[in-house]
């Protein structure tokens, strides 16, 4: 074994040659196992193919196996010799042990060479009715590849037809592997625009998959439930059959099973009508899903994914399994064990965990009405802590707080006030002043604390000089006698000394504003803002059923259309013409989609249940309903001129604008977008929320946010390059 | 769905083995490989990088992903394109790795090397060129490849050829049974199960649970001729929930009445898997007590550790309670009971305190300082303990019967517990 380990240097190739062609058959072995092993560490060996192929008729299984394995490699760029090896692979597949009849049929169709191709069809109709199963099995793949390469082969020997047929076959492991061949064909075949489907799975074909699904492999349980997936029931009746049948399939040991299965009682449970059996099915489904997690944590990682996915479909799968998942679900009553849990993370010592779980206490409180109050205890307790993090982030979320329940807990202002020195965060700031603005007449020195900020208004960053701003004019509106300088002075400023358009343009709006007609600025600053909320769903709910139908896959652990990412396959990219959108728009698209989905996780874990969600034109019933759905918080928040950071899960209030604006024409990635698109994009995101607002607002309402609108465009390029 | 092939890479990220990839262009897998020891070198921990890589627009390969996990000093990776299932590929690999194991035992780069040829053939065999894997059930893999063997290395350094592959079957796949091969004979015939349950839980600093749950695997190795039907009745399976089995059990038999009706494979495999939750009683016990102080002062703090069994009859065994010291950590200096022995890894910063034997109601102490070039130390507010309790089971899963029917001989039967524990106890 040593000698193929460290071989000579010189004259390598020229040695290996005399061995190959050794009458001492041990020799001609080892000489070809060297061979492989050059092979494999990427050294080229091609030129030994002919004294390879002299070894090819052998006895000797192991070695014929690395023969078939030398001319796999080299099939390719050397496809005239491989033509020398045909007769060979003919004759082999007329062998005597199956062994030898699959591995030659197996190599025949992996040579993917032109020239062999031809000579492939009449052993591969003899091997498709071979006695021995594995043999059948291997050559019903083979088919799937012989139509990857040449597709009109395929029909004209008629193996589509043996296909079909083979799927009654005795033997599970050879209906499972046909249903895998049949199901690439028809994929590749669909990709090829071809109209005509391949894989019609009829109510016969159905009893056959669901016999076999028992008494074949972990693989080809997948491949057959994928198929099941595909069914269309005829009445509920046979919807429920299939449940009945497939629910067994939970209790699997592999992972992949687990999740495929779940996908098909997904998909058929919608058209089951009894409502004892839909229960009975989603409480089936909650042991399967814990037993998941004991998995290692890639698997985890995945199933998490998908699990989210479901829950928004089906919240009431793992209420009784909250444990399991820490904080990945909160109703009332679990509400108490779940904020101590909470409260006990905000105490480690990892910084960004401790950060997420205050979130997790902010998205508590405002999911849970009955929960804030105790929500909002353990945030006062963290932010007694002192420890800087925990305060910056206790501010941000205490601001949320205010935003959904406005005027309940100003008890706790001052305490908020008390750290101002600690922040040193632009988004923690931001909330502080946005919160001392809101509260301006309940706060006796907000003038003096505003007036910190207006001092170092230049060094701050522009979120913060905006927040500044419109704090300043709210006080202005709320307490004009007291605080008449500090406005004069901050409009000056920002209007004079300050680079940001943005700010420029916002001081500018609110001079003109004060100054002609002071009763509509407090109309539009002060306008009362409909308290926020949580979207259910982070995905439209159209979107989710598709995703849904795609579990478990790459398009639900991306929480993304399958299109937005990965073309089906290698043909696949350029085939899917899809709503009529040029296909190098596409590829951008995807691009920029996948660019979104790694930005969105990176700053994402396990605990955050409100991903930033993008959606894109393709999505038409989607979109509609989810701008209706999430413009809401998105659009006021702009209007309050609340600035929050731009991957802030709490809310998801950019990704959601993102939403409202792409039904305006797309700006090109990278242009400096107009204020044109923008007003299309926000009056059409404005316009649900407030159905009937006076004239003057509304028209405001469209001029006052541009401003924020760019500076988030800049923070956070990849989310509205989408669009 | 497609796996496009596996690599498997050593521990410095070049790759050793890799499978054809005889669709896609050669550059395919090394974009990859690329994509992800980019990854790894930008996350902050390695593990801390997605376990699927999105591999952006490979030329004419078009978009595809890559799914890693790392077993030892090793590697593995799974390339997949198009919408399939990243558990697919996670689920292959996993089962591929075990493979290994099996024909390898313990992983290296060494031993990959050395046997490049059987793992060859063993990726030939258990992933087809279409992206499908094929024969992964071992009992089968071993009728068509040969596991390496000292004899046949000793056969083939003696030149004597056909000697060294007499075991080839020359039917393969003939058993109707995929994962069991016919013809299996034993002079002596028996099987064992092995009962390993692990307790895992968290305690709040009042001793309070949070979680516990305790997850059970059945072990078993299966030494039986011919084709015997099994059926394992257990006296208390109504406790065990959330069972996942081998592909042997038939599943409505378990639905019906719990009990595992099986033919089982030849030689290890895990028969089941469950979670036990014991009816009424919320949670299952924890078998120890730990009362904890720790203060933390300027650049350091001290701590006060204190351990009883809560057991009775049994002895907890290897008991190891660690506590991580916080960023900054340097040293540490404690005084503990007899019979036990604490260290201090300045690399990880974590403080061990060993046990090698629990004895019932017995109790132990820790007391110590540490030092930190933090100023403000912050320590971790948990302790981790583990430890094990042979022969017993958290469960009390008791067998009571095992019938064989469709062979004639009387097996030996044996079944045995073990339970580990991995606790959090927080202060």
């Amino acid at each position: 074994m040593a000698a193929f380990r460290a071989p000579p240097r010189k004259g390598e190739n020229f040695e290996l040659s005399a061995d190959l062609n050794s009458e001492y058959k041990e020799k001609r072995k080892d000489a070809i196992k060297r061979v492989i092993a050059n092979m494999t560490v990427q050294k080229d060996v091609s030129g030994l193919f002919p004294d390879v192929l002299k070894n090819m008729q052998t006895d000797d299984l192991e070695q014929k196996k690395l023969v078939y394995l030398y001319l796999m490699n080299y099939a390719k760029t050397q496809p005239e010799l491989v033509i020398l090896a045909v007769n060979t692979f003919v004759k082999d597949t007329d062998d005597p042990n199956p062994l030898v009849r699959a591995l030659a049929i197996r190599t025949m169709g992996c040579l993917r060479a032109e020239k062999i191709i031809d000579y492939l069809c009449d052993p591969l109709q003899k091997c498709l009715r071979d006695e021995n199963p594995y043999v059948r099995k291997t050559a019903a793949l083979c088919v799937a590849k012989l139509y990857d390469l040449k597709p009109e082969l395929v029909i004209e020997n008629g193996f589509l037809e043996t296909l079909q047929e083979m799927i009654a076959d005795s033997n599970p492991m050879v209906v499972a592997n046909t249903v895998a061949a049949l199901t690439d064909i028809h994929i590749a075949a669909a990709a090829a625009g071809s109209n005509t489907e391949v894989f019609v799975i009829t109510s016969a074909v159905l009893n056959k998959l669901l016999i076999a699904l028992n008494e074949c492999s972990e693989w080809g349980r997948v491949a057959i439930l994928n198929a099941l997936g595909r069914y269309e029931t005829h009445d509920d009746r046979e919807s429920e059959h299939i449940c009945e049948r497939v629910v067994p399939q939970f209790q699997h040991a592999n992972a992949s099973v687990v999740l495929s299965a779940i996908k098909v009682i997904m998909i058929h449970m919608r058209s089951v009508r009894s409502e004892t059996l839909t229960k009975q099915l989603v409480r089936k489904m909650a042991p399967p899903l814990v037993t998941l997690l004991s998995n290692p944590p890639e698997v985890q990682w995945v199933a998490l994914r998908d699990i989210n996915l479901l829950l928004q479909k089906r919240p009431d799968i793992l209420s009784n399994e909250m444990r399991v998942f820490f904080c990945k679900l909160a109703g009332p009553n679990n509400v108490d064990a779940l904020l101590s849990e909470l409260k006990e993370y905000a105490s480690e010592v990892d910084v960004d965990f401790v950060r997420r779980s205050i979130k997790a206490i902010g998205q508590t409180a405002i999911k849970i009405d009955e929960a804030a109050e105790r929500c909002v205890n353990v945030l006062m307790e963290l932010i007694g802590t002192r420890v800087s993090y925990v305060v910056q982030e206790g501010v941000v979320v205490m601001k949320d707080i205010f935003r959904k329940y406005p005027s309940t807990y100003e008890g706790v202002i001052p305490t908020l006030c008390a750290n101002l020195d600690e922040l040193d965060e632009p988004e923690a700031k931001a909330s502080l002043i946005w919160i001392i603005g809101e509260y301006a007449n309940k706060i006796d020195n907000a003038d003096e604390l505003l007036g910190i900020f207006v001092d170092s208004f230049t060094e701050e960053s522009y979120p913060v000089q905006l927040q500044t701003l419109t704090a300043v004019v709210k006080l202005f509106l709320r307490k004009p006698d007291t605080s008449q300088g500090l406005v004069q002075r901050i409009l000056n400023t920002a209007t004079k000394d300050c680079d940001s358009p943005d700010v420029r343009d916002r001081a500018y709006i609110y001079w003109r504003l004060l100054s002609t007609d002071p009763g509509a600025a407090k109309a539009v600053v002060l306008a009362h803002r409909p308290p926020i909320s949580l979207p259910r769903t982070t995905v439209s709910p159209a979107l989710l059923e598709e995703l849904l139908g795609e579990i478990p896959s790459l398009a639900s652990v991306y929480h993304k259309p399958e299109e937005t990412f990965v073309g089906r396959g290698r043909i696949g990219a350029d085939a899917i013409p899809k709503g009529g959108s040029e296909l190098a728009d596409d590829r951008a698209t995807a691009q920029k989609a996948f660019q979104t989905v790694a930005a969105g996780q990176q700053a994402e874990n396990l605990l955050n249940f409100d991903d930033p969600t993008s959606n894109d034109g393709q999505q038409p019933t989607g979109l509609a309903a989810t701008t209706v759905l999430t413009s809401t918080p998105a659009a006021t928040n702009l209007l309050s001129g609340t600035s929050s950071n731009p991957l802030d899960d709490l809310v998801s209030i950019f990704g959601n604008t993102g939403i409202g604006t792409n039904a305006a024409p797309p700006p090109t990635p990278g242009q400096p977008q107009t204020h044109l698109n923008a007003f299309g994009g926000l009056s059409f995101g404005g316009q649900p929320m407030s159905p009937a607002p006076p004239m003057t607002p509304s028209v405001l309402q469209a001029v006052s946010p541009p401003p924020q609108q760019q500076q988030q465009q800049g923070a956070q390029d990849d989310l509205l390059g989408l669009f | 769905m497609a796996i496009d092939g596996l690599v498997i890479l050593d521990s410095t990220g070049r790759p050793i083995v890799q499978s054809g990839f005889r669709s896609t262009s050669p550059a395919y897998p090394l974009l990859h490989i690329e994509a992800l020891n980019d990854a790894l070198s930008k996350a902050p921990r390695p593990a801390d990088a997605d376990p699927v890589l999105y591999v952006p627009n490979t030329g004419i390969d078009g978009p595809s992903a890559c799914c890693h996990v790392k077993r030892g000093e090793l590697r593995f990776l799974g390339l997949m394109s198009g919408d399939t299932d990243p558990l697919y590929v996670f689920a292959f690999l996993e089962t591929f790795i075990s493979i290994l194991r099996d024909y390898f035992g313990q992983l290296s780069a060494e031993t990959l090397k050395e046997n490049f040829d059987v793992v060859y053939q063993l990726l030939e065999e258990t992933l087809d060129a279409g992206g499908h894997p094929s024969t992964t059930s071992i009992n089968a893999l071993k009728d068509i490849v040969l596991p390496p063997s000292l004899l046949s290395k000793v056969l083939s350094v003696a030149g004597v050829s056909g000697l060294a592959s007499p075991g080839t079957n020359s039917h393969p796949f003939a058993s109707p049974i995929p994962w069991r091969k016919v013809g299996v004979r034993y002079n002596s015939n028996e099987i064992f199960f092995d009962v390993a349950e692990e307790l895992k839980a968290v305690v709040n600093k009042n001793g309070g649970i949070i979680v516990s749950s305790v997850w059970g695997k059945v072990h078993t190795n299966c030494r039986l001729s011919g084709t015997p039907d099994l059926l394992l009745s257990f006296s208390n399976a109504q406790p065990l929930t959330d069972c996942s089995f081998h592909p042997c059990v038939r599943l409505q038999r378990w639905s019906r009445d719990k009990n595992l009706s099986f033919v089982p494979p030849d030689g290890r495999f895990i028969l089941m898997e469950y979670k036990y939750t014991p009816g009424g009683v919320h949670h299952v016990a924890v078998p120890f007590a730990l009362k904890a102080s720790v203060d933390c002062e300027v650049n350091g703090g001290s701590f006060d550790v204190a351990l009883t069994s809560r057991l009775t009859t049994k002895v907890l065994e290897n008991m190891n309670v660690e506590l991580y010291l916080g960023e900054g950590a340097t040293s540490a200096s404690c005084v503990v009971s007899n019979n036990t022995s604490w260290n201090f890894d300045p690399r990880t910063r974590i403080l061990h305190w060993n046990i090698k034997a629990v004895s019932p109601s017995s109790s132990f102490s820790l007391k110590g300082t540490f030092s930190s070039t933090a100023e403000q130390p912050r320590p971790s507010h948990a302790f981790r303990a583990r430890f094990e309790i042979p022969q017993h089971s958290f469960s009390s899963l008791k067998v009571d019967q095992l019938k064989i029917t469709g062979e004639m001989y009387k097996p030996y039967k044996g079944v045995r517990g073990r339970s580990t524990g991995d606790v959090e106890w927080r202060w």
